[in-house]
């Protein structure tokens, strides 16, 4: 076992080298660079220039990869990145003063709040209600669980969160209409501080949870019921049954723990992009997190920020997608790594 | 594992759920600041004077800093702020010279968030710091040295040797740019041609004096709050990057008895939707109305109250790229300016109350002319007379002129694509043509409306806008659409508009000037028809009745100016 992550994470190396190489260039065959525009104007040609000879950009591209990799003094050059190899995502182009690494350290908190908090909710009405449905298959409470599941599924954040505001902010009156009560400095870097962990907290936070929370769990739902109904038909169920088992222990000792494969399957990479942060749901909440970077920052041109965010999100999804290979093993005693 | 970790950080909210609800202190009595709940919209990429090029920078700074000028917020002229008085001088080499005697009791002051003081900054000695013309002269030397890289620095390229300076060029030194502080209350310019409209930009922002010592000490970094050293009404108190932005009052302003909004909590809600639930929530002050809710707010008792419509100095049009057939026949280009029905355009798309526009620059510019009176007006009649002229001449078909795939391109948005739906309409109706819509992200677009973008891939129709910098004709139809200072996009050939700009710029007579801009704005509206102007924008916003905000013609907002009924506020938030 020990052995088995010590070479996934020996394979992290080149895949995070590639998508790195990959965004770098895709990113720079976008025609529009950074500093083409300021809101409605362009620049003049001169300060354009200014602009790229300050950041570098007017040096041959692989030169900029490696600056960006490994830093500028290795290349002999006075420069101040020291390469995402030293952990320096270097500057924001278009947030002036601002390193990417601090853009992250302001956002990323947030985002990976209202995203643990989500996949949480997502679980716990995805996996109950799944497996209610698988067990009373064709009943009312799976026809239920099925609209359920396929209204969330289908309603996109774009409609459902207006649409919470309106009914739980505006009319009601339940909840504030955005925000999010955590602010910096985070207590150990990304979670709340302790004296804002308050009823206030899970106030802001209860309509973003929903609203993203939801659409995992139909999800989740879904595969469940349909994992579970056939794990239920394999003969080392019915054995179990023939000995005698209690049906609750047939269910969730046997049958719902191996049936738990593929959702588990899914929730790695589902946990790493509600972590990252969601770009409409933070943009309706007016929640400062990470998921406006996301597309923003391509927007603006801001390379930097467009590679940062991006390795995040890589560096936290092939973490993710370790967990859940190594949950394999604690789910179905026939999966060995060695 | 992960089991392990859902476990940590359950018991970890659980702990501190219970730790908070044993510490929440009583309410203090205390009486609540006057609070203006602001929304900013977005992050301001800066708020270094030298740096910033967006509106939201440029509403923090003009909040935090002062410039040697400001305009008047109803007429757009310029006043004395820093500087008292200026005058026109002509140096030994007979070059144009601007002298302005500053005033002596701006204090620069720094304020500590966490004991909330805002203190007068001393010098080496000892003595309190005054915004002096030494301030004034760093200032404008660090906007145009190279190493700044400033998005703006080119707004200052009418000072003696700033293009050059900018440009890093070989044989020029800082010491060389035409500024130079006199005594210390007296700084005066050099300009490289004359310019009537000097005092106008040198009260921009990136003409601003700057704390030299603070930027050393902290470089890039100088700005953060607590850091930062500012000179003008407000000051910052926090700024939780893409979050929050706190600013209070600087008791040592001097009107500091005229400010009476103590704090801006300023937000960043990006969404507009959610802006304006927050308003109707009276979780905000003022608010801009977003398009789709304008019916509704015109239609409700309390919102119409509210509702308020103000000018904006800024322009939107489609320019003609000249050189392209069909459209290097006026002919067409009349046609497709006259068919355009700006007022059902207005009343039925943009909603706004915006004011339908014939020339470039909008009223309140200096040298503009009144909307409607120059350029062409909608004329159904007069655009198809105009294309069948063409059509005839040469010998074509309306069939054979589709058939040329005219299109027309503007800038991913729903509201321009809303736009530019309703005018093909128009243009379908009218001159019986077909036009192809496209659009672009953003960035692309500039790229491909660019003047070396080769002819066949400019599109014959793009769309963009402008809006003022200063308030001056110099910075629409000179920085715009002169050929040897815009971008020429519009691809035409230089021809008299461009010998009048000229001359109206160097011109020192306000009278001249004014008369040599309207001849301008008539020869590439009417004479040239070189693009087509559609409306000048409107501000359109609701602000509750406890507040009282004035729209400064020139845009941007001044909290100093403002007025708020705490009380009534705090009542209709049930507090």
């Amino acid at each position: 076992m020990f052995r088995y992550v010590i070479r996934r994470i020996l394979q992290f190396i080149p895949v995070l080298f590639a998508i790195t190489l990959f965004t770098f260039v895709l990113m720079r065959a976008i025609p529009g660079g950074p500093f083409d525009f300021v809101g409605d104007k362009s620049l003049p040609p001169q300060v354009v220039a200014n602009l790229e000879a300050k950041y570098h950009l007017d040096w041959p591209l692989w030169k900029q990869f490696v600056s960006y990799v490994i830093g500028d003094d290795f290349l002999g050059e006075e420069g101040t990145s020291l390469g995402v190899l030293r952990g320096d995502l270097g500057p924001s182009l278009r947030y002036r003063g601002q390193s990417v690494n601090e853009i992250i350290a302001a956002t990323l908190p947030a985002s990976a709040q209202l995203g643990f908090m989500s996949t949480i909710l997502a679980i716990m009405i995805g996996i109950p209600v799944g497996t209610i449905a698988a067990l009373n298959q064709n009943s009312w409470a799976d026809y239920l669980s099925t609209f359920g599941a396929v209204f969330f599924l289908s309603v996109p954040n774009l409609v459902l969160a207006p649409l919470l505001i309106w009914i739980f902010a505006l009319k009601l009156g339940w909840f504030p209409v955005v925000g999010w009560a955590s602010k910096p400095p985070y207590l150990l870097g990304f979670l709340p501080q302790l004296n804002e962990l308050n009823l206030e907290y899970f106030k802001h936070a209860a309509m973003p949870v929903f609203a993203l929370g939801t659409g995992s769990a139909a999800a989740i739902a879904r595969l469940t019921r349909a994992s579970l109904l056939q794990v239920i038909s394999e003969d080392y169920i019915r054995t179990a049954r023939a000995k005698g088992l209690r049906e609750r222990v047939v269910i969730v000792v046997h049958a719902l723990k191996n049936s738990l494969i593929p959702v588990v399957t899914i929730i790695g990479p589902l946990f790493a992009a509600l972590m990252t942060g969601t770009f409409v749901v933070e943009t309706i909440f007016g929640i400062n997190g990470m998921g406006k970077h996301f597309v923003n920052s391509i927007g603006n041109r801001d390379y930097q920020i467009i590679m940062g965010v991006t390795l995040i999100y890589a560096v936290v999804l092939v973490i993710a997608n370790l967990l859940v290979d190594i949950s394999y093993a604690l789910l179905d005693p026939r999966i060995r790594f060695d | 594992m992960r089991k392990k970790l859902f476990v940590l950080f359950s018991v970890l909210i659980v702990g501190a759920m219970l730790l908070s609800a044993c510490g929440s202190g009583a309410g203090a009595d205390v009486k609540a600041p006057v609070t203006l709940t602001w929304n900013f919209s977005t992050e301001p990429p800066t708020v270094d004077p030298a740096l910033a090029s967006d509106t939201t920078s440029v509403d923090v700074i003009r909040n935090l800093f002062v410039g040697l000028t400001q305009f008047d917020p109803d007429t757009g002229a310029v006043e004395p702020y820093l500087a008292t008085e200026w005058e026109l001088g002509v140096d030994a080499d007979g070059a144009q010279t601007y002298t302005f005697k500053l005033r002596k009791d701006i204090a620069w002051v720094h304020y500590d968030p966490l004991t909330g003081e805002t203190t007068q900054v001393k010098d080496a000695d000892g003595n309190d710091r005054f915004v002096n013309a030494y301030d004034v002269v760093y200032g404008v030397k660090r906007t145009v040295n190279v190493e700044t890289a400033s998005d703006y620095g080119y707004v200052t390229y009418i000072v003696k040797n700033a293009a050059p300076l900018n440009a890093g060029e070989e044989g020029f030194s800082l010491d060389d740019l035409g500024v130079v502080a006199v005594d210390e209350w007296t700084v005066m310019f050099t300009l490289e041609d004359p310019a009537g409209y000097f005092p106008a930009i040198s009260g921009l922002w990136v003409m601003e004096p700057q704390p030299a010592w603070a930027i050393e000490e902290f470089g890039e970094k100088w700005t953060e709050a607590g850091n930062i050293v500012t000179n003008g009404p407000y000051v910052l108190d926090t700024w939780f990057h893409g979050g929050e932005m706190t600013l209070v009052k600087n008791p040592l302003w001097i009107n500091a008895d005229d400010v009476q909004i103590e704090r801006v909590q300023g937000y960043m809600i990006t969404e507009d939707s959610t802006a304006f639930a927050l308003y109707e929530n009276n979780e905000l002050d003022t608010q801009g109305v977003p398009l789709p809710e304008i019916d509704r707010v015109k239609a409700d008792p309390v919102l119409s109250e509210e509702f308020f419509n103000a000018p904006e100095a800024c322009t939107y049009y489609y320019g003609f790229t000249n050189n392209k057939p069909p459209f290097d026949d006026i002919r067409v280009r009349t046609a497709f300016t006259q068919a355009i029905d700006r007022q059902s355009l207005i009343d039925n798309v943009t909603k706004g109350g915006q004011i339908p526009a014939t020339s470039f620059a909008p009223p309140g510019i200096f040298g503009a002319p009144a909307p409607g009176t120059v350029g062409l007006p909608s004329d159904p009649v007069a655009a198809k007379a105009a294309l069948q002229d063409y059509l005839d001449d040469k010998g074509m078909t309306v069939e054979d002129f589709n058939a040329l795939g005219v299109t027309l391109m503007h800038n991913t948005s729903e509201g321009h694509a809303s736009i530019a739906a309703a005018i093909q309409q128009m243009w379908t109706d009218t001159l019986g043509v077909e036009v192809q819509v496209e659009n672009q992200e953003w960035a692309v677009y500039l790229v491909t409306i660019q003047n070396d973008t080769p002819l066949e891939d400019m599109p014959h129709i793009w769309r963009l806008g402008w809006c003022a910098d200063y308030p001056d004709e110099n910075n629409w139809v000179h920085e715009v659409f002169n050929n040897a200072m815009g971008a020429n996009r519009l691809r035409r050939d230089s021809g008299l508009f461009d010998e009048l700009t000229m001359a109206a710029a160097k011109a020192a007579d306000p009278a001249e000037r004014e008369e040599l801009y309207l001849q301008a704005e008539e020869e590439l509206a009417l004479n040239e028809v070189a693009y087509a102007p559609i409306y000048h924008y409107t501000i359109v916003n609701v602000t509750k009745p406890w507040l009282t905000r004035n729209f400064p013609l020139m845009g941007g907002v001044d909290f100093f100016n403002w007025t708020l009924d705490m009380d009534a506020k705090l009542a209709a938030q049930g507090k």
